[in-house]
């Protein structure tokens, strides 16, 4: 389900507008936005760097209003866009998040184990995988991957956050979701989910 | 399921954040858009006081929370207070137990009858160095968690001033004295000067002048 298409997004670059002769009307898109923007820095670098990164997505956004494209309503894939830059800054952040999760999600290596899994394919089961091929990705590839599976923004969407042509989105998505199927089959784990996916 | 319905399981593993814990976030912003130029209000920025209703919740601004890095340091510099005063403790309890030997003031070994004459002087010392130690300590942790960016600036001169002691040190008290302090100063001085603390620092500095008449 995608969230806030309509009315309420309607008017982001109403307040962005008003923003610049009264600052303080900028407040209104925060609160609009940030808990989203917040989770999505936490997703991908963690909560204790997300809660910097998400003051300095607005004190940026805040500092850019003047120079914001008044012709696009929703200003959520501005907003992505300085979060996903402030992202590319913490990148080793980013990569710990990753492995903290693939340590988190590890199960001990016990006797049918592996049966285990085979007979309870979840994203749980998957999700060491899903985060190691994740870590592994290109920074841009993963990029806009993230932006669209987590995000839900469109290819035109993420073509204005990430300021790259449609066609980029496209062939980028393209290849990290490759990348992702290959990680992903490649174990016992992943076999299981070819199986499923194939059955679908 | 395929490969983005297993990463959207994934992302629903974050939930959104209470709201007290974008408070922090929030209240940067505010900072930055009380200190902000606008054509609609033009001389009256500089007048704007720091407790002006925060315009979308209609509550008061608080003043600026300091970022993780910030908090942490000042963690640390209580915790440098606490050891401290530690040694202060020890030192004072085994100060009675001094024999001239152990003693070279100023490059002079003095005798058991000069040290016994001297000795109310060398504790009087040892307290209010050791306090003063504490007392800086806990003065920065303060002043820093104030958004003061001298205090940042001096934590640093004064790691630098505990390097140079660290390299000056040859009783096994003195070293391990200044090992403590460096190692207490060196994470303090670092989380300082992490960008979140520095644009903290800079914000309150501009809050700071914004209150100015």
């Amino acid at each position: 389900m995608r969230r806030r298409r309509g009315s309420a997004a309607a008017d982001d670059a109403a307040v962005i507008e008003s923003s610049r002769r009264e600052p303080e009307r900028f407040a209104v898109l925060f609160d609009r936005h940030a808990p989203h923007i917040y989770r999505y820095l936490a997703r991908r670098a963690g909560r204790q760097v997300a809660d910097d990164l998400v003051a300095e997505t607005f004190l940026a956004a805040f500092a850019k209003r003047d120079r914001y494209d008044l012709g696009h309503a929703d200003a959520r894939p501005w907003l992505y866009g300085i979060a996903t830059n402030l992202v590319s800054q913490h990148r080793r952040d980013e990569a710990r998040q990753y492995r903290i999760r693939q340590a988190a999600a590890a199960e001990p290596e016990v006797p049918g184990h592996a049966e285990r899994v085979a007979a309870d394919v979840t994203a749980q089961a998957m999700r060491p995988l899903l985060d190691a091929a994740l870590a592994a990705l290109p920074a841009g590839d993963r990029d806009v991957l993230l932006l669209i599976a987590w995000e839900q923004l469109t290819y035109q969407e993420v073509s204005r956050a990430l300021a790259i042509p449609v066609g980029t989105v496209r062939s980028r998505l393209h290849r990290a979701r490759t990348k992702v199927r290959q990680a992903l089959a490649g174990t016992d784990a992943g076999a299981t989910y070819e199986e499923l996916t194939t059955n679908e | 399921m395929n490969d983005m319905e297993l990463l959207r399981e994934l992302a629903q593993e974050t939930p959104l954040p209470a709201p007290a814990e974008l408070d922090a976030a929030r209240a940067r912003l505010a900072a930055a858009i009380a200190t902000a130029p606008a054509a609609g209000r033009l001389a009256a920025v500089p007048e704007t006081p720091m407790d002006q209703p925060y315009p979308s919740t209609g509550q008061p601004v608080e003043p600026l929370r300091p970022p993780a890095p910030v908090l942490s340091a000042g963690k640390f510099m209580h915790a440098g207070a606490v050891s401290s005063a530690a040694l202060l403790i020890v030192a004072l309890a085994f100060s009675f137990d001094i024999n001239a030997y152990q003693l070279t003031l100023l490059g002079h070994h003095y005798t058991t009858a000069q040290l016994s004459h001297l000795r109310p002087l060398i504790i009087t010392l040892a307290i209010a160095f050791g306090l003063a130690v504490i007392a800086l300590w806990l003065w920065m942790a303060r002043a820093t968690s104030q958004g003061k960016n001298w205090a940042r600036i001096l934590s640093t001169v004064l790691l630098g001033l505990a390097t140079l002691q660290l390299l000056g040190n040859h009783g096994v008290d003195q070293v391990f004295f200044a090992v403590l302090t460096w190692l207490t100063g060196l994470p303090a001085v670092w989380l300082l000067w992490r960008p979140a603390s520095s644009a903290f620092f800079r914000q309150c500095r501009q809050a700071a002048r914004t209150r100015q008449p």
